[in-house]
């Protein structure tokens, strides 16, 4: 039974569009209309802002890891502090940049503009979830100084609950509530992607990007509740002594981990499936071809997003977890592996026959499409049953990881940044710096954690402070190589932020891309459009273009 | 101790050392499907490069007639991988199957991990710190707890490693080869001296092992040290021979179904022993009222490996 | 009596349907992320079962069956209410409309006193192992599992029941004012469905904790 609806328009926003035309950027100059926006372009850069500067914390942690781990008994810090570095650098990397990192930077600002709406479903809610994100990250920042967190971004009870003598509970404090910003931002794109999609505009139309997206919102939904109720028992834990993980009262560490590695694995997939919707939106604009098998990419997303969820157990092969259940867990990990493969071929396909321009974003992507599979199939050897009984917490797994976390989503980060560049701030970057800084970058990384795999097969336990004598010549030269890619990473801090004053101005398309987002101008206008988009057309609309060229 | 050289000797290691059939097993599984995945990757790799050079802007070459979808393609190369890669599950399950059930000769080592440190017992009583005098030729069975938090026995040389949990026990078993000195490590977090509770690993030839185990200074088995124990503690006095309360018959009670109250049973394995006299109020047994005491506090780990090694023994009486 | 019934057009949405619905599916998706967050705690409250069947046998004896039997009561009762709240909001009977409203919040805050009385009789009984003094199951340390996983999951449907109450005042007085039913009558369904979620929720917690274990 619905009501008639009388329709009134609040007449109490002022048209900011009438005379002179400004964009998002330049209409407003205050710090209140930052810190209380509700565009989701201006709260995409907030999220920017903030997350590169938790980068930069993360950052410096790994860098004095590396620096610790040039001599073998490290006199630099004393075990304790060293432990203590770990864990910041993967509760920051972790939390506080790579799952909010492609989401809410990229996704806040090019979602309502993908699907041509003027704004995601709940913008004050949007907003909310970006203070929510702060307070959380702040809090937990806030330990550091206090004196630091030292069980590892993992937090295994009973370690956590009874004998580390650091600010668990605080650390803890701060990530429940910044689980709490992933679930706004994920509710509020699902929602979006489902209500306000311009007309013309049905689900296959929309951009693989959104698509991935859409698939992390499902994630930050389902899973992020199951860790947010793991850490409030680990904090009860400590707390109140309440049982539920400590043996000596009947209770299991093991449930701990079910809890954490149930949420813990998705939450990888929250930071590669965007990056993966980033590389998409690369490769075809820089090969100016439609993405090969559309649909198959857009059911991989949702099939990732689905079958991630029944594999967490292959973190727990040689906890005394059942063979029967290590044996179920390794099968589906290796079906998951399936959609990513899926991606890959898809985008070496769409490449195939296209219009290549190798400028920075596409240098990036392609660098992407090298490591993730390095990093994932080395995730197949870890879910490989007995393989995984050798390498399981030694530095293979570093290893493994960082090829996905910093090979993948961290250069499908900057190649999107470079690419979206000019729609966010108006301005074209350095190409010249921009190609420097990927190959940078690239070597770098690759000198990093290369090694580590070895290091992993030679036995090398992970979370080691010393470690003995004959694993020297390849710490060393991992060490090395982070200095490399410390390096590239300043290229892009320098250059990008050089452009926003002296950069070339841009025009609406810079790239001669597909996409709504390139239909309107370099800044977008507060509004996104000047005139509600229709669609009739599909994505990836390039196939003329590509006859006329080729 | 074998002449074998310790482990700090090679500056320069790219490939760990073997020390068991089962290692080189592993070793296979990993060549093989190292070269699978090369096989699946470097054509990606080589393409891209390639179609990257081959298509570039400006280039005048053909760029006609490409489709956007070809199920049976994009089938394929879904399905083709995978099954191609199944065959290393497969593999990996049948190797991992071998590693979790420890032949019934499997000479009984146990061990203890806590804060930072390992400790072993042989049956005979030996005891070590840190490192770990094992016999090539002849399965071992490590079995384990940890006395505090989550711990892990590494030993690379097998390519084998196991948590030890708090409250259970756990098992890994192995099958040296190899003489030679190998290094054992805790592999799982476990706070300030995480990175320092590693050990050596001696595998010696079975001579030598039996002339370290007659110069390591113990005078009685585990067992005979558990039957002292069992004593001491009083447990003889309700499960021993002439005890006037009426307690569960220990004799071939290890590995036996033990019918609880409510129906069902469960296996007398180490750790319901362990559990029994830390608990005995979990799991009741059918037809006996609960009296026992709990030990909990009062007995330390090692002691209670040494009473359950003397609750082994214990035979059924002819 | 009846007041015009509407809402006003937020100005990135392009219809009312779209903002009707858009909200919605929002509330909804929020929903689901609550149930899971409790899930977790039904499958602590079910694993410890499984693993000390005893313990939680006896434990349970010492809960306070009838007053959560009564709380049940009181909950469902106040879903009602929130139902007739909703439907005299389409109809724009606003004095009808708050007097549901109150009524709901005023269930809802039976519930919270039963809910006070019920932990204090725990406490009065050294039922509440996690606080320093006597623990009357200490015997049986399993026990204490089952017991502080019922009040950690009462508790935390407790807190949502004090905010969804707090809200509930929140949006009467919004909603006394005039205009609102022309305005924001969204306000008043979206919010329903929030609180026959606590509601829902409870209709799990009890069985699962008070009945399930007799």
């Amino acid at each position: 039974m619905s009501p008639s609806d009388a329709v009134m328009r609040d007449p109490g926003t002022p048209q900011a569009t009438m005379g002179r035309p400004s964009d998002y950027l330049h209409a407003q100059h205050t710090l209140r209309s930052w810190f209380f926006t509700t565009d989701h372009k201006r709260i995409a850069l907030l999220y920017l802002a903030s997350i590169t500067v938790f980068f930069v914390f993360g950052a410096i942690a790994a860098g004095l890891i590396r620096l610790c781990l040039v001599v073998p008994n490290g006199q630099i810090f004393t075990n304790d502090t060293y432990n203590k570095i770990f864990t910041m650098h993967g509760v920051i990397m972790v939390w506080f940049f790579l799952i909010p990192s492609i989401p809410s930077t990229f996704g806040n600002f090019l979602l309502p503009l993908m699907i041509g709406a003027k704004d995601v479903a709940f913008p004050r809610l949007n907003l909310l979830s970006w203070y929510v994100f702060m307070t959380g990250a702040l809090f937990t920042m806030a330990t550091l100084v206090i004196g630091g967190v030292d069980t590892g971004w993992t937090f295994y009870a009973p370690f956590s609950t009874t004998y580390s003598n650091t600010y668990v509970i605080p650390a803890l404090l701060g990530v429940i509530v910044v689980g709490f910003s992933s679930i706004l931002t994920g509710l509020n794109f699902v929602v979006t992607v489902h209500m306000m999609r311009c007309p013309g505009m049905t689900w296959f139309r929309m951009p693989i990007f959104i698509w991935t997206l859409y698939a992390t919102s499902l994630i930050f939904l389902l899973g992020t509740p199951v860790i947010t109720l793991a850490l409030i028992l680990l904090v009860m834990e400590r707390a109140f002594h309440i049982g539920v993980f400590d043996p000596r009262l009947g209770g299991d560490p093991v449930l701990f981990e079910h809890l954490f590695w149930f949420y813990s694995h998705p939450a990888v997939y929250i930071m590669v499936l965007p990056g993966m919707g980033v590389i998409t939106e690369l490769v075809a604009a820089f090969a100016q071809k439609r993405v090969f098998g559309y649909r198959f990419v857009a059911y991989a997303s949702i099939g990732l997003a689905s079958i991630t969820f029944l594999v967490w157990g292959h973190h727990m092969f040689v906890n005394g977890q059942s063979q029967l259940a290590s044996t179920v867990f390794s099968f589906l990990s290796f079906a998951v592996a399936v959609p990513s493969a899926v991606k890959v071929y898809n985008w070496t396909a769409t490449i195939h026959k296209g219009n290549i321009r190798l400028d920075t974003p596409m240098l990036y992507a392609m660098g992407y499409i090298g490591l993730f599979v390095l990093g994932g199939l080395t995730g197949l050897f870890l879910a490989t049953l007995a393989v995984d009984a050798h390498l399981h917490d030694t530095y293979f797994v570093v290893a493994h990881f960082h090829y996905i976390m910093v090979g993948g989503t961290m250069l499908a980060f900057l190649g999107g940044l470079h690419y979206w560049w000019p729609k966010f701030t108006g301005r074209m970057y350095p190409e010249a710096f921009g190609r420097v800084g990927a190959f940078l970058i690239f070597v770098g990384f690759n000198v990093t954690f290369f090694p580590q795999f070895i290091l992993g097969y030679l036995g090398m336990p992970r979370r080691y402070h010393d470690y003995p004598p004959e694993f020297q010549l390849l710490n060393i030269l991992s060490s090395a190589g982070s200095t490399i890619l410390a390096v590239g990473y300043f290229f892009p801090m320098i250059y990008l932020t050089w452009s926003l004053w002296f950069g070339k101005r841009a025009p609406a398309n810079p790239w001669q891309a597909r996409g709504l987002e390139w239909t309107t101008s370099s800044p977008p206008p507060p509004h996104n459009f000047a005139v509600t988009p229709r669609v009739d057309f599909d994505p990836y609309d390039y196939a003329i273009k590509a006859r006329e060229v080729g | 101790m074998s002449g074998a050289p310790s482990p700090a000797a090679y500056p320069l290691l790219l490939w760990p050392q073997a020390a068991s059939q089962s290692a080189v097993h592993v070793d296979w599984l990993i060549f093989a499907f190292t070269a699978v995945t090369l096989l699946l990757t470097v054509p990606i790799f080589l393409a891209i490069t390639y179609f990257a050079l081959m298509y570039r802007s400006g280039r005048q070459v053909d760029r006609g007639h490409t489709s956007d979808r070809n199920v049976k393609i994009e089938l394929s190369w879904m399905l083709i991988p995978f099954f191609l890669t199944l065959a290393f599950f497969a593999w990996g399950a049948q190797i991992f199957d071998v590693e979790k059930h420890a032949p019934a000769n499997a000479l009984e080592i146990q061990a203890i991990g806590r804060q930072w440190m390992w400790k072993f017992q042989h049956p005979g009583g030996q005891a070590e710190i840190n490192d770990l005098h094992v016999p090539t030729g002849q399965p071992v069975l490590i079995n384990m707890i940890s006395q505090d938090v989550i711990h892990s026995l590494y030993l690379p040389a097998f390519r084998v490693q196991m948590e030890t949990l708090p409250g259970r026990y756990t098992q890994l078993w192995f099958k040296a080869e190899r003489p030679g000195q190998y290094r054992l490590y805790c592999s799982e977090y476990c706070g300030t001296d995480h990175s320092v509770m590693d050990g050596l690993l001696y595998v010696m030839s079975p001579s030598d092992y039996a002339r370290w185990l007659s110069q390591a200074g113990s005078s009685q088995s585990l067992a005979a040290l558990g039957k002292r124990l069992f004593s001491n503690y009083g447990c003889s006095g309700c499960h021993g021979a002439g005890a006037t309360i009426r307690a569960p018959d220990l004799a071939g009670l290890y590995n036996r179904p033990v019918p609880i109250d409510g129906g069902g049973s469960v296996i007398a394995d180490d750790t319901y022993i362990r559990d029994k006299i830390l608990n005995p109020d979990n799991n009741l047994i059918a037809g006996y009222k609960q009296v026992m005491p709990s030990f909990k506090g009062v007995i330390p780990e090692d002691e209670l490996m040494q009473l359950i090694a003397y609750i082994k023994t214990m035979e059924t009486p002819s | 009596m009846a007041e015009p019934v509407g809402i006003v057009l937020a100005e990135h949405f392009s219809t009312v349907t779209q903002q009707r619905q858009a909200a919605k599916l929002g509330l909804w998706a929020w929903l689901i992320t609550e149930l899971l967050l409790f899930a977790g705690l039904f499958l602590c409250a079910l694993i410890i079962r499984i693993q000390h069947p005893a313990s939680v046998t006896l434990a349970a004896t010492h809960l306070k069956f009838w007053i959560g039997a009564a709380n049940t009561a009181v909950l469902i009762c106040s879903s009602f209410t929130m139902s007739g709240a909703i439907v005299l909001s389409r109809i724009g009977w606003r004095a009808g409309m708050l007097r549901f409203m109150l009524a709901t919040a005023g269930l809802g805050s039976l519930f919270l006193l039963l809910k006070g009385f019920e932990y204090y009789q725990d406490y009065v009984e050294h039922m509440v192992p996690f606080l320093s003094g006597p623990y009357v199951l200490a015997h049986d340390q399993a026990s204490r599992l089952f017991v502080d996983v019922y009040f950690i999951t009462t508790a935390l449907h407790g807190v949502h029941l004090i905010t969804g109450v707090s809200i509930l005042l929140v949006l009467t007085w919004q909603a006394s004012r005039p205009h609102f039913l022309a305005r924001h009558q969204n306000r008043i369904e979206v919010y329903g469905l929030y609180w026959h979620f606590i509601d829902l929720i409870w209709m799990i917690v009890f069985p699962v904790l008070y009945v399930l274990n007799r």
